[in-house]
Formats: structure tokens, C-alpha cells, sequence
């Protein structure tokens, strides 16, 4: 179409003045594009360090944090303290709980390597947190006697695999017992993976505990109503601990979502001080070209097809921008890492990340790792390239439609009396 | 005697500059067969290139009506007014007014993209157009490696290629050398006897005038002897 034509070879005319109106935009696009990447890239962080929490709504557990004993004298991790395996059926009749799975989780040996073992009830732990993700074999199952599932880091560092047996030791005499490896589950997280999976009546069975549990994952009917749950909970069972860790979620989701739009804000502002270069340009591009407007219209172009003309113009500085915009904030996100090493880490604790990351992974975890593991690398996500470059092609449009409206109004006689 | 392509009835066009009123047509009424070829001359300031306008719809009367082929193109709206200039009429100018950026054979193909004809077509037409008027071997050339002369048959080739039933021509001439004058009267005859079409010629120059088979000339905004 030859409205294209005349476009390109009219920015090609002027390459100067067109490339500096260009790089208004790519200074917008890309920092917007860096910015959202870096939002990005904490969230699927965010993500995958919930998943490994569990989908359970609400976590209880006693009162008094942790206690001595099972560990040793070498003991690394201390055992998190017991309730009473009934007050589950007190919780299970509180209004608003759809569904609740006990837990036993206990330190433990396994070929020498020190881990977390979680003893669940396969079907009510599934029901509840939607299962563990896994990457080889398969979950516990129902009354399955002496299985385990462990994590996949922990499987390569032991040098395991599925159908071998390990022993697992608690360090207490006399309780030493096999198990065999039914599964691997994945977290994406290391230091989630260094961790197993058996059955609450073998846990109970190991650590000779019976009838006492660790935690109680306790599911909601509906998210919006956790917190009142969660607050029944506490008051009407005394002697528990609440934690809410998909409010956690949503919180962490609340706050990516705020610096979501303060970043989109700065990246706004700029993009829009560059569409003012843009709006200049095409005011210049019009005057000049005020005669070659008046000579269309004589040979019977249509005010429409003069605007055609002109938006193709800003439409293509728009486009040229947004793509040479994402380009550039892609080299940078990707150089970001290097270029901010550490800084950013720390920098991030403002908005809230580290605090409620520590607190929801404190499940026998040291808040001492999260913080090593926030550290954001950006994410360079299809869906981010494709807004940052149609919103630059949004801006070429957008920034084109006065003078082009301006073209197009323009009398024919005026127009072609114009040297 | 032949049908009337141009008619117009107590044409009157005012314009304004500032507080002051400038008439610039009064009252003109003027016939112009199918197939002339008009010469319109007339001193600098007489109203010339205003009636040539109005002709071609660039413009609006003050007053009075212009009827080209029976149609009152003072009643059209803007954009029956841009059709009829697509269509029903081509312009040429003193000064050539091709688009710089375009090719020769670009320039010939707009008004034919602007009526949606699809590119082959475009091509093939505008080549053809482009033989005819002598320049078939410039087609991919900008107007500023033409000299006037080529300049100028390109915009004739660009003025014929909708098949318009007049051609407007505001001093063509103008701005040429007597050769390459000559050589453009030579070929508008041609393509007059050829195709018939007709064309309305504001000129000063002798050469035009001698060529032309009618020619009116216009004082103080009246024509004044047909």
C-alpha cells in the first residue's frame, strides 16, 4: 500500500530527527520493560516458594514453637512441639472449614544426611494443600506401609532412585527403620527439596509418638473467609499457633501488585514524556509536508487517507520503538544480576518481601536462607514483550492522531498555495 | 453543436483577507464544450486559477453553480467532492507537485491506490501511461533526478490515469523551456484527438494559445470574449 511507502520513506528522509524520536520511546519501553521484568521475575520467585508451602489455608500448631529432645546432642534441627491428635475433630467442626490434614513432622537421618520428614495422611494431604508436585513415581497412598517420597535435590545428592530403600534414623536407639522410595516431587525450590514424605502411622510409628501430631493443615471453603477462620480457630482451641500461608500469598500477591503499578507509573511518565517527542515530530512532518497534503487532496485523496498517511508514520515510530525499547530492556534485564549484585536483595525487604517469605517457610526452616534466596533475577516473560511493544505502537498512534487530524483538515487551495 | 461538459451560472467567488473583501469572480458564465481544448488567459490577478479551482472542486463559490456533465458539483459534500476529483477530473500544475519521495511511477500510481485498484493493475496501467507520455524508461527515477519537462509528463501521466473526462492544467508551461513547452502541447493535442478528453488550459504562453481550439480571457473577474 502505498500509504506505507510514503511512511518509511519519510522517516528515512529525515533519519536524524527520526531516530531521535525514537529514542524517546525506547527510553520508555525499556524501562518500563526492565521494571515489569523485574516484577515478573520475583513473582514467579513468590510462586514457587509458596507452592512448596502447600495449598493448605491455614497452618496450627502449638503454641510453643519448638522442643528439645529428639535431635541429640548433634541434632541440627530442633523437632517442632506436639498436639493432641483430637483436637483435629475440634477444628474439623468449626464453621467455614472444608477440609483438614493432620501432619508429623520430625528431624530425622536419612543415609546420614540430616532432613525434615513430614508424616501426612495421603488422601486428606492432597484434598487439602492439592498434592505435592511430582516428577517421578507417584504420592503415598492410603494405608501404604514403610513408602516414602523425597525430594529431588535430595535424590541426586543421595544418588537415589526410585525403587531403593533408605534407612531413616532418629537418632533414638532402636529406631532405625527401612523405606522404599515410591516418588520424587519437585519444588523448584533447593532447599524445599531437601525434605520426605511418609505416612502420619509410620511417623507416629518412627518417632513412637502415637496419637500426637505436629500440625494440622486446615483447608477453607471459600479463601476470602481465612482470616475468620483462622481466628475461630484460635479462639475456641486453646493453646495452638494459626499461621495462614495463602494469605501470605495474597499478601505478597498485594504487594507485587503495587510495585507492579509503581513501576508501570515511572515507566508511564517516561513513555509519555517520549510521546511528546513523537506528537513534535509529526506537528513538524505535517507543516512541512503541508503542499504534499494540498497535492493529494487535489488528485482526490479523502481526508481519510491523509490521516492514513501520517498515523502510518507515527505508528511505525511507535513500532520501531517498542521493538528496538524491548530489545534494550532485555540486554539490560538481562545484565541486571550483574550490574546490582546483592543491592537489590537487600532492597527489596521495604516493600515486605523477606518478612512474610521467612515467616511462611519458618516450617522448620531458618529465616536465615530466604534471605539469601530473594534475589531477584528479572523474567523476561512473553506476555511482558508483547505489552511493552504494542503499548509502544499504542503510544505511536496515539501521539500521531492530532497532527494527523490537523492533516487532514487542511483546504486544498491553502494547502497547495503553501511553499 | 457538441454536449456541454462545463457549465457554470453566475459563478461568484469573494475572498476575504482580513476585513478587506477581494472579489475575485463576478458572475461568470461560461460553456465549454466536450472535447476542447480551452485556453483561459487572462493578466496576473483576473480570477484565472480561481475558476480553475472551482472547476476542480478545490474550492467553493460565494455564489452560482458549476455543472460538469450535467452534475452540480457546488451541491457535493467533501467527500463527493474528493470522488469527483479522483474520477471525474485530473490536475496539473505549473510547478508539477509530485510527491518527492515517490518514484515516477509511483507518482502515477496514487490517484489509482486512492480509487483501491490492486497492485498489478496499478503497475501495469501507470507503465502504460508512462510509455505514452514518453518516460517509460525514468519509471523508477525521483522527481529530482527529472528534469521539468519530464516532471511535467509525469504529472500528466498521473492527471490521465483515472481516465478523467477533463484534464486542469494551471499554467503547465510555466516553468518550462519553449522546447519542452512545445513538446507538452504536442502531446496534449495528441491525447485530446486520441481519447477526447478535454482540457482546460489557464496559460500566458503563446505557445498554449495557439494550440488551444478556444480560448477565453478573463478581466477584473468577467469573462470577456468567448
Amino acid at each position: 500500500m502505498f500509504v506505507w511507502s510514503i511512511a518509511v520513506r519519510n522517516l528515512r528522509r529525515r533519519r536524524l530527527r527520526t531516530a531521535l524520536t525514537v529514542s524517546g520511546i525506547v527510553v520508555g519501553i525499556s524501562m518500563m520493560f526492565i521494571l515489569l521484568s523485574l516484577v515478573s521475575g520475583m513473582e514467579s520467585q513468590a510462586r514457587s516458594m509458596v507452592r512448596a508451602l502447600g495449598g493448605a489455608d491455614i497452618i496450627v500448631s502449638n503454641s510453643t514453637s519448638f522442643r528439645n529432645g529428639m535431635g541429640g546432642p548433634l541434632g541440627a534441627l530442633p523437632s517442632p512441639s506436639t498436639l493432641d491428635e483430637s483436637i483435629v475433630d475440634a477444628i474439623g467442626g468449626i464453621q467455614g472449614v472444608y477440609a483438614i490434614s493432620p501432619q508429623f513432622s520430625f528431624s530425622c537421618s536419612i543415609n546420614g544426611r540430616r532432613i525434615t520428614v513430614y508424616g501426612v495422611e495421603p488422601k486428606s494431604y492432597e484434598i487439602v494443600t492439592g498434592g505435592l508436585n511430582i516428577a517421578e513415581g507417584r504420592f503415598l497412598i492410603e494405608n501404604s506401609n514403610r513408602e516414602i517420597v523425597l525430594g529431588k535435590a535430595l535424590m541426586e545428592f543421595l544418588n537415589l532412585t526410585v525403587g531403593q530403600t533408605v534407612s531413616l534414623n532418629t537418632g533414638q536407639e532402636g529406631r532405625e527403620q527401612t523405606f522404599n522410595i515410591v516418588g520424587v516431587f519437585e519444588t523448584g525450590m533447593f532447599f524445599q527439596e531437601y525434605a520426605a514424605y511418609i505416612t502420619l502411622a509410620d511417623a507416629q510409628n518412627i518417632t513412637g509418638e502415637y496419637g500426637l501430631i505436629t500440625q494440622i493443615l486446615v483447608k477453607c471453603e471459600d479463601p476470602s473467609i481465612v482470616n475468620d477462620v483462622a481466628s475461630a480457630i484460635s479462639s475456641t482451641v486453646p493453646g495452638v499457633r494459626v499461621t495462614t500461608p495463602t494469605a501470605v500469598l495474597q499478601q505478597a500477591n498485594q504487594m507485587l501488585n503495587t510495585l507492579t503499578m509503581f513501576f508501570a507509573t515511572i515507566g508511564l511518565v517516561a513513555l509519555f514524556a517520549g510521546s511528546f517527542g513523537v506528537v513534535n515530530t509529526m506537528m513538524m512532518s505535517v507543516t512541512e509536508r503541508t503542499r504534499e497534503i494540498g497535492i493529494l487532496k487535489a488528485i482526490g485523496a479523502k481526508s481519510y487517507d491523509i490521516m492514513k498517511i501520517f498515523l502510518a508514520e507515527s505508528l511505525l515510530i511507535g513500532l520501531i520503538g517498542g521493538g528496538a525499547g524491548v530489545a534494550a530492556g532485555s540486554i539490560l534485564a538481562y545484565l541486571f544480576p550483574t550490574l546490582t549484585s546483592g543491592i537489590f536483595a537487600i532492597g527489596i525487604s521495604p516493600f515486605g518481601m523477606r518478612n512474610p517469605f521467612s515467616g511462611a517457610a519458618g516450617r522448620g526452616w531458618g529465616s536465615r536462607a530466604t534471605s539469601a534466596i530473594i534475589f531477584t533475577t528479572p523474567a523476561i516473560t512473553p506476555i511482558n514483550i508483547i505489552v511493552c511493544f504494542s503499548l509502544g505502537a499504542f503510544v505511536g498512534i496515539l501521539a500521531g492522531l492530532y497532527p494527523a487530524w490537523r492533516a487532514s483538515r487542511m483546504r486544498p487551495v491553502e494547502a497547495l498555495r503553501h511553499v | 453543436m457538441s454536449r456541454l461538459i462545463v457549465r457554470t451560472v453566475d459563478l461568484s467567488k469573494v475572498y476575504r483577507r482580513g476585513k478587506v473583501s477581494v472579489l475575485a469572480l463576478r458572475n461568470v458564465n461560461l460553456q465549454i464544450a466536450a472535447g476542447e481544448i480551452a485556453g483561459i488567459m487572462g493578466p496576473s490577478g483576473s480570477g484565472k486559477t480561481t475558476l480553475l479551482n472551482l472547476i476542480g472542486g478545490l474550492d467553493k463559490p460565494t455564489n452560482g453553480r458549476i455543472f460538469v456533465d450535467g452534475v452540480d458539483i457546488t451541491a457535493l459534500g467533501e467527500r463527493e467532492l474528493a470522488d469527483y476529483r479522483l474520477k471525474k477530473v485530473g490536475f496539473v500544475f505549473q510547478f508539477y507537485n509530485l510527491i518527492p519521495t515517490l518514484t515516477a511511477l509511483e507518482n502515477v500510481e496514487i490517484p489509482l491506490a486512492l480509487a483501491g485498484v490492486p497492485k498489478n493493475e496499478r503497475r501495469e496501467r501507470a507503465l502504460n501511461l508512462l510509455k505514452m507520455v514518453g518516460l517509460e524508461d525514468r519509471a523508477e527515477h525521483k522527481p529530482d533526478e527529472l528534469s521539468g519537462g519530464e516532471q511535467q509528463r509525469v504529472a500528466i501521466a498521473r492527471a490521465l490515469i483515472n481516465n478523467p473526462s477533463i484534464v486542469l492544467a494551471d499554467e503547465p508551461t510555466g516553468d518550462l523551456d519553449s522546447k519542452s513547452a512545445l513538446a507538452l502541447m504536442n502531446l496534449i493535442k495528441d491525447l485530446n484527438r486520441r481519447n477526447g478528453q478535454t482540457f482546460i488550459i489557464v496559460t500566458h504562453d503563446p505557445i498554449v494559445a495557439e494550440r488551444c481550439t478556444k480560448i477565453y480571457t478573463i478581466r477584473d473577474g468577467q469573462i470577456e470574449s468567448a
